[in-house]
Formats: structure tokens, sequence, C-alpha cells
């Protein structure tokens, strides 16, 4: 290199550099980040992808750092206005062109961002204690949520459109299970240099979003203290989940683990009995509220008072024998719950009276179907509108008689009555299972939305009534927060969206984006019959005979060998290159529009059978890298680029798998591709 | 006996100028040939000389005028052939003109080297020798010729920069690639007058110090390559080229190197790769070719009219070259008038004169009966101007500040049936057929506003539309690679600029005003003027049009794909536009 | 010329001329002879347009897509040929008389719109008159069989 130095200014900083040095170059010896795709260090410049222009004083036009050597004097702004605009169309041009999947939709539909498509292939591979551990790193119940989570990941699995999803909530559990009976069940690892180390932290609330928290915060060196009002942890998944569903040990185990991480669990615990929120706030640096939604959503019909009426979750909570004939309203899990839980306890007749049809049923398939199995009889199209009550118990329901109409906003159908039309369903007890609501006693400091929740912002504060301003900020989480009550996965997204947030709290940086920019294939442009079908395999499920006479569990876990059958269904449509890809790092940088320049896709496919290089030429973005290394470095030239402009592609000539014979796997191409387009295969 | 000579460029063969030079070989034995005379609207032509004096100029010959011809020649009666005889109106397109770079063209014998010296071929050459390259480079500096290719940028700069460049050996390099869809000029030259572009880059290769110069040409004009080399072979056996030129001690061998068909090839540096064999992709700049061109040698690049400019300039100083034109842009350009004009062709003109002096003056103005709209400049690069800025003098700048450039002298001119969307797409279809796929700008982003402006022209414009094409076109100008790229956007942003109301009735009321946009056409058919023919029925590609001999004929507009089959095939104007 | 003086697109250019397409073995003649990779080769001779990979009609057609041509309905002549012949942009008739190449310009601007048979430019074309020229070419080869 030339010894002469020059003097250049870079965003302000002043720098100097060797004559001849790029821009680039010069920029990032200063630690100033231009991202840049087609450049690769110790290869020529290209100038292709367009996304290190900068703006130099006096050049009327943008530079492109990778190429342009520094001049004496410059003054460079690598994010002036104009060099940003340029900057992010090109990657708003790159991201409109590329067909390919960051992650894939299990993971982005999972409410926690699980890595599913991660453990799913560790199971396929055997590893099932580097699955479990890959769960592990997103929440603490894996057996537990395995069992019981409604898996809006296997809802958005692709595999679905071949012929099923996969089986991902079960092979979950199956892997914990595994990893508990190998006695290598342990938390996640130790998170370094957090902000939240020693820091102590109160936690009021041990269901899955309290646990969750109290977990993470302890991998990071929190000092956490649970509070739960229940004899208990686990909240709803203990109380309000039959066992014949999760089983109590298998919780148990889990919440062990929590605890021997030394998160101290104090149980009976009732806020604004055993202490006031207050003064809890005055013992720890942040507190995180996930008390859950432990109040059963009245239907607001007269008679509702009566001896004979349960709230759903009151009913699984305490389990009571009813004997005689039990009507549970609504059409939800908890409902199910509820309608198996009293077949179980010995009810003579039970129904579930919903006022849609079974194809609006919010509750999961599957429960329905077994339910029906076991006995339970559907009053369909069927709305309460009183409880017939005498001596002030219930004999009762007076159902008027629906239909449906127009689509509501979510587009399900709209039940209406039909007019004239009441039967009447005698009864000895009713369960109203049609939703719930938080108890806000000893909350009431806390704001409230509309519907009753806790109200959190965006970083997930809970603001305080006539705070003082010297006790611990006030976050929180799980069912009892703004929307209120939802699935048990949801909950534990909110812990760890807390979690982020009492860490950005005490550091005082921004809270990083969770997912942020992604690229996303649209499955209607997915060819699904170009895949093997391969049944789903399905656990061995108790005869229904059996079964709904005890809370034994109703299904059993995947054999190993059908857990790993079913896990090498997975189509892999996330990206192996997601954590390295150098396209989606500054994408999301810029927070780039992925879809505002969609249009047709250049052509190409993924192509496997080349040798040792899986080359998918939809995540390829012209970059000529891994022409240009394997010509220029590997001095093999087995790649070239094909045809002109926009349908320009990359590859071995003619596309002949024994032209590029001679390659020699020396994986120069893949490690120099910015994107997930060139792979080695194993 | 007067002597027949019979224009014959690509165009005037293109007319039948061959079948007429075979008709009038088999009567006579003495027809001569030349090149382009550039008044394409009026081929074939042939002419009649007395000597150097050209006695008549018969325009639109069949071949059946032969006998008449060469019974004129040799009786010296035009009687016969009056009709034949170019009008004053029509010779005037090719009067009003001032011609340098088009000087010998249709007027000698493009296959004969003696001819060409006949007008003072290779003078200038001669001359040259005797001054040294520094005098010669002044002398250009003096005439202030600039590129003519479109960028127009100084010539002698370029030939300073590679002469002061270090280097043993030098290259010179004729881009006769000519890209722009609607520019011919440089296909005239080498056709009209090879010796004048050989003579040229001599003179530049002297001033340079190049030793091997080549001329790239389109692979789409064989008739130039042929031409071409019988020139170099003459000059060659004439000791015109190769060692020693003229017993001067200077050497340059001259080639030709055909293109094989890639627009971006005119950009300088994908160029140069061309010609080493590779795919034709820029290169960064710097270093610039002047520098590190072909072979990673100095190498200066000119278009063919810059170099047919020369050996004039030579000869009759900077200064005559320079008192043409206005401040800015000196010396004449020529111009390929076509497109909807009564008189189109080849035109050099000085610079400073404005573009309705032009399209009105010499091409006499819009063909047929419609209403002038708009004309085009520089193609693909360029933009379109609108009848409010016809008295914009041909001058670089202000060209440029219509959001035009001069570009190589493609100048089409418009009706008002021509759709000014539809117009950007064929544009954009071009340049992202053409984008060498090297920057994503370029790449993806010509490629975007294509499917854009296409789904307007088929009236799926969304709102919004417009100010995403403006932004999107900004961007890739700042962003592309090459002057490809960064000049795409303009027949776009131009087309916005000066006619955003046709944009905004193809997305907002799905209309196309200059009723071009197919998808957007609707007919109807007057049930008093239809005869009941059915012929329109029978035509109809789309089934679209139902009657019987008792009812007159509807159209489903359903079913009507608006092709416009149906209005070109009644024959009682039955079928009208909605 | 000697060849190890022509370049990748002189020799590919020979090549055409002389099989009137690039055989897929002479990408890999090319190669050798100028010691280079096929895949460079290929990347080359899929560049230009001018290359073709496959073996085209007897007769071929070069239709003007150049903005005068436009702007004088080029278009309706690309539809008067594809309905005569059946075929578009890059395509071969099947009885393997014609192919079609849209090129940019033909550069007979002022006898827009053009087409190029084999070389010979038909200028100022209406639909019919297109229909009627390749009419012909196919009647004159139907008699020369």
């Amino acid at each position: 290199m030339n010894e002469k130095i020059v003097a250049l200014e870079i965003d302000g900083v002043k720098i100097e550099a060797h004559e001849g040095a790029t821009i680039l170059e010069a920029a990032s010896s200063a630690g100033i980040d231009i991202p840049n795709l087609c450049f690769l260090k110790g290869m020529s410049p290209y100038g292709a992808c367009g996304v290190c222009v900068v703006e130099a004083e006096g050049s009327p036009k943008l530079l492109r750092a990778c190429a342009t050597p520094v001049r004496e004097g410059m003054v460079i702004n690598t994010k002036s206005e104009r060099a940003l605009k340029a900057r992010k169309l090109a990657f708003e041009l790159m991201m409109g062109d590329h067909d390919a999947d960051c992650l894939g939709p299990c993971v982005l539909e999972c409410p926690a961002h699980t890595q599913c498509q991660k453990y799913v292939k560790e199971i396929a591979e055997g590893r099932f204690a580097d699955a479990t551990a890959t769960v592990m790193d997103t929440y603490p119940l894996p057996a537990s949520i395995g069992r019981v989570c409604p898996h809006p990941c296997e809802t958005a699995c692709r595999r679905g459109k071949v012929e099923s999803p996969i089986s991902i909530a079960f092979l979950k559990a199956f892997a914990a299970d595994t990893a508990r009976k190998m006695g290598v069940f342990a938390p996640a690892g130790v998170i370094a240099e957090s902000s939240c180390a020693g820091k102590k932290i109160s936690i009021i609330g041990g269901g899955p979003a309290g646990l969750t928290a109290a977990y993470q915060l302890r991998r990071r060196g929190s000092e956490v203290t649970v509070y739960d009002q229940m004899p208990k942890m686990g909240g709803m998944l203990r109380y309000g989940i039959p066992e014949y569903r999760l089983p109590k040990a298998v919780l148990d185990e889990e919440i062990s683990l929590i605890s021997s991480m030394g998160v101290k669990l104090v149980n009976n615990f009732k806020i604004g009995k055993d202490a006031a929120l207050s003064a809890l706030r005055k013992e720890c640096d942040a507190l995180i509220v996930a008390n859950g939604a432990w109040k059963s959503s009245s239907m607001g019909i007269p008679g509702e008072e009566a001896e004979g009426v349960f709230g759903g979750i009151d009913y699984l909570r305490e389990q009571k024998r009813l004997a005689g004939r039990v009507a549970i309203v609504g059409g939800g899990n908890t409902a199910m719950d509820a309608c198996r839980t009293a077949v179980r306890l010995g009810a003579e007749e039970v129904y579930v009276v919903y006022r849609r049809t079974r194809a609006e049923m919010p509750a999961e398939e599957i429960e329905i179907k077994e339910a029906e199995e076991e006995g339970v009889k559907f009053c369909f199209l069927r709305n309460p509108t009183e409880v017939i009550v005498e001596d002030g118990r219930v004999t009762g329901l007076s159902l008027q008689v629906m239909k449906l109409g127009q689509p509501d906003e979510k587009g399900r159908l709209r039940p209406v009555p039909v007019e004239g039309q009441v039967e009447k369903l005698p009864l000895e007890y009713v369960i109203m299972a049609i939703g719930q609501k938080n108890d806000s006693e000893g909350f009431e400091s806390l704001k409230t939305t509309s519907r009753g929740t806790i109200a959190t912002d965006s970083s997930m504060r809970a603001s305080v009534a006539e705070d003082d301003g010297n006790s611990a900020p006030v976050f929180a989480c799980g069912d009892a927060v703004n929307r209120g009550a939802s699935i048990a996965i949801k909950a534990i997204a909110g812990a760890n969206d807390a979690v982020d947030a009492v860490e950005a709290y005490f550091s005082g940086k921004d809270i990083p984006e969770r997912i942020g920019t992604v690229s996303a294939r649209e499955s209607t442009r997915i060819d699904f019959s170009q895949y093997e079908k391969m049944p789903r395999q399905t656990p061995a499920v108790r005869d229904a005979e059996e079964r709904k006479h005890d809370f034994s569990p109703v299904a059993s876990i995947f054999t190993e060998e059908q857990a790993i059958l079913e896990a090498k269904r997975c189509l892999e449509c996330g990206c192996h290159d997601y954590s390295e890809c150098k396209l989606i790092r500054y994408a999301k940088m810029l927070k780039t529009d992925c879809t505002r320049f969609r249009g047709e896709f250049h052509p190409g496919e993924n192509e496997r059978h080349l040798v040792a290089i899986e080359r998918n030429q939809r995540k390829c973005i012209a970059c000529n890298l891994c022409v240009r290394v394997c010509e220029e470095k590997a001095k093999k030239g087995l790649l070239g680029l094909v045809g002109r402009g926009f349908t320009t592609v990359i590859k071995p000539e003619f596309n002949n798998s024994e032209a590029i014979a001679g390659c020699a796997e020396c994986n120069m191409c893949t490690l120099a591709c910015p994107t997930g387009a060139l792979r080695l295969l194993k | 006996m007067l002597k027949i000579v019979v224009g014959m460029g690509s165009c005037g063969i293109a007319a039948g100028a061959q079948r007429v030079k075979e008709a009038l070989d088999s009567l006579s034995d003495d027809v001569g040939i030349t090149g382009c005379v550039g008044a394409c609207y009026l081929e074939p032509i042939v002419d009649l000389y007395d000597g150097k004096e050209l006695k008549k100029r018969l325009v639109r010959v069949t071949p059946e005028d032969a006998p008449k011809i060469v019974s004129a020649s040799s009786t010296g009666d035009f009687k016969s052939v009056e009709e034949l005889v170019i009008s004053d109106e029509d010779a005037s397109f090719l009067t009003s003109q001032t011609r340098i770079a088009l000087r010998n063209c249709g007027v000698i014998d493009p296959e004969s080297l003696e001819s060409y010296r006949s007008v003072g071929g290779y003078k200038a050459l001669e001359k040259v020798f005797t001054l040294s390259p520094e005098d010669v480079i002044s002398e250009v500096k003096t005439s202030s010729l600039a590129g003519r290719g479109g960028a127009g940028f100084p010539t002698w700069f370029k030939w300073n920069a590679a002469r002061a460049a270090k280097g043993e050996k030098k290259y010179l390099i004729c881009n006769a690639d000519e890209g722009d869809p609607g520019a011919f000029m440089d296909r005239a030259v080498i056709e009209s007058d090879p010796h004048s572009l050989i003579e040229g880059m001599l003179i530049a290769a002297y001033a340079i110090g190049a030793s091997e110069a080549f001329v790239y040409v389109r692979a789409e004009y064989p008739l130039a390559i042929v031409r071409l080399q019988k020139a170099i072979r003459d000059a060659e056996a004439a000791g015109l080229l190769g060692e020693n030129i003229l017993g001067s001690g200077f050497s340059c061998s001259l080639r030709i190197k055909a293109g094989a068909g890639a627009f971006v090839c005119g950009e300088e540096t994908s160029l140069i790769e061309s010609l080493e064999g590779n795919r034709g992709m820029p290169r960064l700049k710097p270093p610039f070719p002047a520098e590190r061109g072909y072979k990673n040698s100095p190498s200066n690049i000119n278009n063919v009219e810059t170099f047919a400019n020369v050996a004039w300039i030579i000869l009759n100083g900077g200064k005559a070259f320079a008192a043409l034109g206005t401040e800015n842009s000196k010396g004449t350009k020529v111009f390929a008038l076509t497109g909807k004009i009564r008189r189109g062709g080849l035109v050099e003109i000085p610079m400073g004169l404005t573009l309705r002096e032009v399209i009105f003056g010499i091409g006499g103005g819009v063909r047929g009966s419609a209403k002038f709209k708009a004309v085009q400049l520089g193609g693909p690069s360029g933009g379109c101007i609108p009848e409010s800025l016809l008295d914009t003098r041909i001058d670089y700048r202000e060209l440029a500040a219509t959001g035009a450039i001069m570009g190589s002298g493609g100048m089409v001119v418009m009706d008002d049936t021509t759709c000014m969307v539809n117009m950007a797409k064929f544009f954009l279809e071009f340049t992202a057929k053409e984008s060498c796929g090297k920057c994503v700008h370029c790449r993806i982003g010509t490629k975007r506003l294509h499917e854009t402006l296409t789904r307007i022209t088929e009236g799926k414009g969304k709102e919004g539309d417009v100010e995403m094409l403006e932004e999107l076109c900004r961007g890739i100008k700042d962003g592309a690679l090459c002057g490809l790229g960064q000049t795409a956007p303009n027949p776009v942003l131009t087309t916005i600029r000066y006619f955003r109301d046709e944009y905004e009735a193809h997305i907002k009321e799905k209309k196309c005003p200059a009723g071009e946009c197919v998808s957007l056409r609707k007919f109807a058919i007057l049930p008093d003027k239809c005869k009941r023919c059915s012929a329109c029925a029978r035509k109809c590609p789309a089934g679209a049009i139902s009657g019987s001999a008792k009812e007159p004929y509807v159209i489903d507009e359903v079913k009507c794909i608006g092709c416009g089959v149906c209005e070109k095939t009644c024959r009682f104007g039955a079928v009208v536009r909605k | 010329m000697n060849n190890s003086e022509s370049s990748v697109v002189s020799l590919l250019q020979e090549t055409q001329e002389k099989f009137g397409y690039i055989p897929k073995e002479e990408i890999y003649r090319i190669a050798e002879e100028k010691g280079v990779s096929p895949a460079k080769v290929m990347g080359v001779a899929t560049f230009y347009s001018q290359f073709r990979l496959s073996k085209p009609g007897k007769n071929l057609i070069l239709l003007c897509k150049g903005t005068a041509c436009h702007v004088n309905s080029a278009s309706s002549i690309a539809a008067a040929l594809k309905e005569e012949l059946g075929i578009g942009d890059g395509e071969t008739s099947e009885d393997g008389l014609f192919t079609i190449e849209f090129v940019a310009c033909l550069g007979c601007c002022s006898l827009s719109p053009v087409m190029m048979i084999n070389g010979v430019a038909y200028g100022s074309l209406t639909p019919e008159k297109a229909k009627e020229i390749v009419r012909n070419i196919r009647n004159e080869a139907a008699k020369g069989v």
C-alpha cells in the first residue's frame, strides 16, 4: 500500500488514510459501517449493489464507497438524505425481487417467535437435547406448552398445503420429555453483559408470563422473586388446564428447574392483602405485573346468579363433581376443557351451547372431536337468553335459536336471532365459558384500558397513579394487559417483551426490534405439488370410552421413531443464513419495506442436484461474488452470468452437473455470498 | 451525356433503390452509386450529373422509370421525367441545411477512394502531419467540438487526457454502435462517406499517439460494415493506413469490430469490455478509459459523427467551425428527423436553431391531419418535449433544461394519436431489456418502472403511482452505475413533467386521451350508419360483435378487447370510439 | 485473422456465421481455444442479443422495434406476423421456415415500420403488406420442394 497519507472527513470524523485506499476502507478503519454487499475484501470492487453510495461535498454524483479512492480534503457524508434514499431504494428493489423466506411461517406466526424450524430440524437429526435447548432460549416450559399450545405455528405451516402441517407442538413436548428422561433438561445459557445483572426484580403472578419473565431475567443475572396468590406456581397452566391435557407432574418439573436457577418463588401471596403494590415497589428495582385474568365473564342474562351457575375457569380450578345435566356456554378451548372435565367428573349429560356453528368455533378441532367422542352434545346456533331458576337453583336455560348472517369485521359470520324461536333446555348446572376478565383488586393504582385490563405503552410500562417517582417502575404483561386473556404462548411473548423493556430501562438503550424487516414468500406462488406427500405422524390416543372416566393423558407423546419421521417432513422454509445474511441485516437497519416494489421475480429455482453446493437463485442478488471468487480465487471459473438485465442468472454453463464436476468444494463461494443463496450441503 | 447516380444507402435500398439500379444497369453501362443524401422520404433517389454539377434530382423512382431516365440522360431532354423531378419544396429540405459531417453524403461514391479524394479527401491528414499533435489538439479545442454521441463532452479534452496518459501503447476507438432506436446518422456516414471517418480517426490517432484503432459497428448495419471494409482496404493500399502513413513516420492500423447487439455497449467502458470479448457490462470509473481502457492501456473513444467533423475542422480551421452555433454549443449537429413528420430524414443544421425551425421549417410539420404533440430527443436517455417548448434552441444546456438531452440526434415527432404514457412504457421496455443487469438500481428499477407503466396503460393504475414513479426515477438516476441506468428514467420523468394529465386520465378515469392504449379503448357502432354487412363481426377476434341482417350490429363491451379491428374494417364509418 | 487475437465475441460471431447459431460443442471449443471457462463463454453468448443458441428458421425476420417504428405502429406488424406465422419474438415457426427477432433499430427510421428478412429491408409496411411478403417467401419455398 501507498505510504502517503491523506486526511479527510467522514460523517464529521477526521480520518487519515493511505492514499489509494477506498472510502469504504477508510470508513471501516474508523469504525464507520457503510453497507455493502457486492464487495469482498481482497477482491477488486465491482459496484453492482449500489448500497455503499455516499455523498461527497463538491461531487454532483453519489460515489460508490467501495470503489472510490480517498482524496485529500474530501468531506464525506455516508448518511446524507440523498445517499440514504438511494441506498434504501437499492434494498427496497432487492427485497422486492427476493422470492424467499428469512424465517418460516411457523416462526413468524408464533407469538413468541420460537425457533420452531430450528428445533424441528434438530429433532429430525436426533438431537433432542439441542432441540429442547432451542425452545428454552425463548421460554422455560417446553413440555407444558408443547402439550397445550393451540400452535399458531402449525396453522401457518406450509406443509399443510402439501397434506398436513408438521406436528410442531407435540414434537416440542417429545423433545422436552426426552431431555428430562435423559437428565439433560437444563436452562438455556447465561446471558452475559446484561444491564439487568444484579438488579432486584419482583414479579407478580406465577403463570406462563411471570415464570418466563423470571427465567429470562435470572439468565441475565437478576435477583428475581415471583409472588403468586395460589398455593402453587403455574397459573392457568395448573389451574385452568385439566390434568388429562397437561399432567401436573410435567409442569412441576419445569417449575422446579426455574426454582433451581435461584428464582425465589413465593406462593399464597395476594397483593392488597399480604402486601400493597406500592410496598413491593419500594423493595425492588423493577416490578413486572403478570397476574393474569382470573375472573369469568358473565353472560349478562337474567338468572345467572342462581345456585348451580359457575364460571368456566372457576369450575376448572375447583374441579367440582357435578351430578346431573350440565351445559357449558361458549365455543372456545376453555369450554372444551370444562365439558370434558364435566364428563370425567361424572355428569349425566353434558351440553355445549354455542351461538354459531361448529365451523366458527374458536376451539381447536381436535378438542371438539375428542369431546364429541366422549359423549358431549353440541347445541349449535343457540344463544342463552335466560337461566331458568326455581327456588334459587338452576333448572334450565332458555335458548334463542340463531342463524348466521353477514360477516363481522373479523370475517366471522354474525349470528342473528330467528324471530320467535325459543327452546328450553332442562339442566341442573350451567358453566359460563365465554371469556375471562382480570381482577383489579390490589392493582387499583394502575391505569386501565376500556376493557378493564392494565394499560401498557409500547415499552410494556404501566402507568401508576400518583407515582412518587422514587419507586421501581411497573411493567406488565400477559393476560392482564391490553387486549386481555389469550393463549399461553402470547403471554410468554409478552413476558419476553417485558424483559427486553426492563433491559432497555436499565441500559437506557432502545428496545430491540424482535423480528423487524423480513422477506417472506407468498404461499400462493409456491408449487406444492413438487413435494412428495408424507403423512403426518399422530401420537397414540386412548379410546374415548376408556379415557372419559379418568384424568390420565388422552394422548401419549411421540415415539422417537415417530418424532424423527415427523420432523423430517419439514419443508425448511426459513433461510439457513438468516443470522449471517448481510442483505437482511442492512435491510432491517434501514427499515426496508420489502413489498413496496413487488413485481415479477427474477427467474431461477433452488438447485440441489449440483455437487455439494445448493444454489437458491431466488435469493441471489446477482452481486457476482461467487462467480468472481470461483474464477479469481479458486481459479476454477465454474460459474458464470447467463442472460442479461432482469433475467440474468448465475449458472454453471448449460446448468450441467457434469460440467461442474471439477468443483473442489472449497466453499469459497458460499462464504463469499452475502445472502443465503449458496449453501454447502453436508 | 449525363451521369446517372443512384442513392444506395440502406434506406434507399429498402425503398427499392437496388431494383431501380438493376433496371438502370440493364439499359446503361455507366450507372454510378452514391450514399444517402438524407431525404429518406423521397427514396429511391436518382441524380443526373453533368460532370460535377447536379443537373436533375429525381425522386420516388421505380424500376419502370428506368427507360425514361436513361433516355433523358442521353438526350438532356427532361420532359419525360418531369413528374419525377424533386419539387422546390422538397429541395429546400436539403438546401436549408448546413452540412459538415454529412458534407459528402449523397455526393460522392462511397465505394471509391478516388471519389473521396476528388472532394479534398485526405488533404486534412496531409496537413496534420505538418503539425505537432499538440497543435492538432489545440485546433480542435478552438473548434469547441463536443462529443456528438450524446454526452457533449469536449473532444479536445479527451484527446488531451489520452495524449497525457502514460502508456506504451494507446488505442483509438470509434463508437459506431448507434444504439438510440431512432437515430441513424452514424450508419449514413459510414455507408455514404467511410473515408471521412477513417481520416478523422487517423487525425485523432496522430493527436493522441495511438497506433491501433478500432471501429465498433453495430451488427445490424451490414452495408456499413461492407463499405467500411472496402474503404479500409483501399486506404491501406494507398498508404493512408498502416505503417509509415504518407511517409510521415506515423503508423496506425484500423480494424472493424462488429458489435453483437447490446445497447449498453454505447457506454464507453461497456464498449471496451465488449471489444475485449467480454459481456458488455460497465466498469467502475475511475479509472477512466483515457488512463486505463482497452487492454488496460490509455484509450480514447469518440463517436462517428464527431470524427466526421474532424477533417473539415483541420482544413477549414477551428474558428470556422466555432463560428457556427451558440455560446455553449458550437458547430452543427445531425438529427434523424422521423416519426409523424412530413419530410423525414437526416438534417444537419447549425446549433442554435429552434426545434420549431427544424420540425416545422425543414421537416414541414406533422404528416397528415393530426396535431403536433411532442418531439422525442435523445432516445431512451432523452425526453419528450411538448409544443409549448418548441422555441427551445438546439443547444446542449437549453435542451438539458427541458429534461431531455441533445443525445445522438434522434428526433422523433409525435402527434396527438401517440399516448405519452405508452411512449414512456415503450422506452422503459427498451431499457429494461437492454439493461446489462449489473447494478441493482437499473436491473430491478427499470423493470419495475416498466411494470408500473404497463399497469397504467392497461387501466390498472393506482392513486399514488405517479408519485411512486417519480421517486423511483430519481432514485435510479442517483444509484445506477452507468449512463444507461442514470438516464433511463428520463422518458418517464419528462412525460410526467409535461403530460401529467395523460397519466392521470389513465389512472383516475381509465381513459387514454390519445386512444392508443388498447385496453382502454371502447368502440361503439352507430346504428344509423351500420349497413349490417357483418364485416366487423366476422373480423372481431374476440367475438364481441353481434347483429343480423335485420338488426344493426352491436359491440359487447365486456367481450371487447379494444383492438380496433372493427374500426379499421368498417367501410361506412359506423364504428366509432367512445 | 489469427484466432489467438480474436476475442470471444469475434469467435462466437464466426461460429454463428458458419452454423447460423452457436452449437453447444462450439462453446466448449471456444473456451478451450481461448483458455477460459465454458461458463464465461456462455456468459458472453447469452449477453448479446445477436447470438442464438438454437437453430433458427430458414428465413430470419428482424422486426424493427425502434422509436420511429413504434410511433408508426410496429406493434401492428408484429401482430400481423403472429397471425400469419403464429410466432413472436425469438420463436421459430413449426415448419422451420421463419424465425422472428425483434431488434432495437434497423436505422431505416424514415421508412418505418421496417423489417429485414435475410438482410433485405422492407419499409413502409402495413399489416397486409407484411403478411404478403412472408406469404410470398413461403410460396417460393413450397415451389422449391
